[in-house]
């Protein structure tokens, strides 16, 4: 990584993307210290401060501390930049502007699990909803790899990602439709998104998680600066496009699967981040944009987890999501998107 | 024009299935321009792809440098060979100099970084084709001569030994074709390189290249430009 804050080297060299990134990464801080200290026990900054001296206090704060608020912060944070990168990663992937996790199906097929386990009555035992959403994004996420090995084209791989998109919605309608009344409300409220479900226990498999996700992604950025020029065009720089396109579906999948297992299918992050990205930092290199959608994905989910409980977590992203979509799609109109 | 020999290959056999062109046997030397040309669908962008390794060819087999292309890995093919394709879709938003970087992308680590000898490269490369004073612009916004020319540009920075370009005049005007095929001879007198150019025009391939290989009806066949009209290398257009 020595290059990176090389002499020039973008980060230094650019003022706009360093200026981006300590803004982004000020607002996270106070987002994240917000999330922290609001909600139905108000915590004061001495509070902060003891809770976080003493990780061990058994009193009532400690334990809405470390078992509440620093599990949000850490959901909100994870999901939003893992949803963020993995909808990056898809667009270029596929160059398409408004590709994202919820196409391939694999947000789909953590629903199909958590309706398998909720609706059908298969529980999964000590798994419960948390292990069936993963198991069902994890099997998507094979049948995806299994489709691209077959498909050496981006755009076809899109079509039938697509499709087994709308054969997995299907599988949960039927499944919905014979299931009772109070299952469907638990499914239903699973649907709405929370980052509320986290425990403090899980939070080292979410990281783990979206690490390995990052790690697989940020492993192709050759690839994926040249991908948006055609497969031909990167092979002819050396890139191994079919491996390398493997290492971002598997990351992008992984990233996305984690995300929906421990907060619901959380919609528009994956869609309207990287346009924000975009926006903000004015280039197309994933040096830039993939740390840059991180942040901005971290933030909107962290602002979103802000408004009350009561407020359904998609309700609130879509209504910042939507404009920010329509706002590129007249940008684009203009200037080719 | 130097003896030594950058691209190589005998009886060499291209195509996806069944042959488009068969036993083709040719070398390019350092510092010369070769024009390929042929009917549309007569296999010039197939075998351009099979020189490059992007496509295999279904016999024989084409040495860079001396050295089988099988021998080498996707980068150390990409250091000295590139294809150069003008019909390749301009992405939104991707700058001028976003693209010309790109070109150092084969020398580059696992996270994509440059060097500042990188950087000089891209800047060199950027001002030897003229597009440096707008390489802040979006490569989408260009017109076709300019992007004809930052496409050179992005291939000058990969610092390859050949270079393969198909129909870089398709959209140009005859000043800026004249002015590419200019460049064209420029870049192999001062970067000791080979040029092998698909192009639909008989006369900019007498004027500027020095040899000229017409591909019909799956044959190859290859003269001196000079000789190319009287050893009859152009009667499938003229019939």
């Amino acid at each position: 990584m020595s290059k990176v804050t090389g002499q020039g080297s973008p980060f230094l060299r650019n003022h706009r993307i360093s200026i981006c990134f300590a803004v982004l990464f000020t607002a996270i801080v106070v987002c994240c210290l917000l999330t922290l200290v609001t909600g139905k026990v108000s915590f004061g900054l001495a509070d902060l401060l003891n809770a976080l001296a003493e990780p061990g206090g058994e009193d009532v704060s400690h334990r809405i501390f470390w078992n509440l608020r620093v599990p949000r912060v850490v959901a909100a944070v994870l999901a939003g930049s893992a949803l963020a990168v993995s909808g990056l990663s898809l667009q270029t992937v596929f160059r398409n502007p408004l590709c994202g996790p919820f196409v391939l199906g694999i947000s789909s097929g953590a629903s199909l699990g958590v309706a398998i386990a909720l609706l059908a009555g298969m529980g999964f035992g000590h798994f419960g909803v948390l292990g069936a959403a993963s198991v069902g994004a994890f099997a998507v996420t094979l049948v995806i790899m299994a489709i691209a090995s077959c498909f050496t084209r981006s755009s076809v791989l899109l079509v039938a990602g697509l499709l087994f998109g709308y054969f997995i919605d299907a599988l949960v309608s039927v499944i919905m439709a014979g299931s009772e009344a109070e299952n469907l409300q638990v499914y239903v409220a699973w649907g709405m998104g929370s980052f509320g479900r986290l425990t403090i226990d899980s939070v080292y498999l979410f990281a783990g998680a979206v690490a390995v996700g990052l790690a697989l992604v940020a492993g192709s950025i050759r690839y994926l600066n040249a991908a948006r020029m055609g497969d031909d065009f990167a092979r002819g720089l050396g890139v191994n496009v079919s491996v390398a396109r493997k290492c971002v579906l598997l990351g992008s999948s992984i990233l996305a699967g984690a995300a929906t297992a421990f907060c619901g299918p959380v919609a528009f992050i994956g869609i309207a981040v990287p346009h924000l990205a975009y926006m903000l930092f004015k280039t197309t290199n994933h040096r830039v944009l993939i740390p840059g959608s991180a942040c901005c994905g971290a933030l909107l989910a962290l602002v979103a987890g802000l408004f009350p409980v009561s407020v359904p977590l998609n309700a609130v992203l879509s209504v910042v999501g939507v404009p920010i979509i329509l706002y590129v799609m007249l940008r684009g109109s203009k200037e080719r998107v | 024009m130097s003896e030594k020999l950058l691209l190589e290959c005998e009886n060499l056999c291209v195509g996806y299935g069944p042959a488009l062109v068969d036993e083709v046997s040719f070398s390019l030397s350092c510092g010369e321009v070769v024009a390929l040309m042929g009917e549309n669908g007569s296999g010039k962008s197939t075998l351009l792809k099979t020189f490059c390794g992007i496509v295999p060819p279904l016999g024989g087999n084409v040495r860079v440098c001396g050295e089988s292309l099988e021998n080498w890995n996707l980068r150390e093919r990409a250091h000295h060979i590139a294809l150069v394709r003008m019909s390749v879709e301009s992405p939104a938003r991707m700058t001028v100099q976003e693209f010309v970087s790109l070109g150092r992308s084969p020398y580059s680590g696992m996270l994509d970084s440059r060097s500042v000898e990188d950087d000089a490269i891209v800047q060199k490369s950027m001002e030897l084709l003229d597009v440096e004073s707008f390489a802040k612009r979006p490569l989408a916004e260009l017109s076709d001569g300019e992007r004809s020319r930052v496409y050179l540009a992005e291939a000058v920075a990969q610092q390859v030994d050949v270079l393969l370009l198909d129909e870089p005049n398709a959209f140009l005007d005859i000043p800026r074709s004249r002015a590419l095929f200019r460049m064209l001879r420029n870049l192999v007198e001062n970067r000791n390189m080979g040029i092998v150019v698909s192009t639909h025009s008989i006369e900019y391939a007498e004027s500027y290249c020095d040899r000229i290989m017409v591909v019909n009806k799956g044959r190859a066949r290859i003269a001196p430009a000079k000789n190319a009209r009287a050893e009859g290398l152009f009667d499938w257009a003229e019939a």
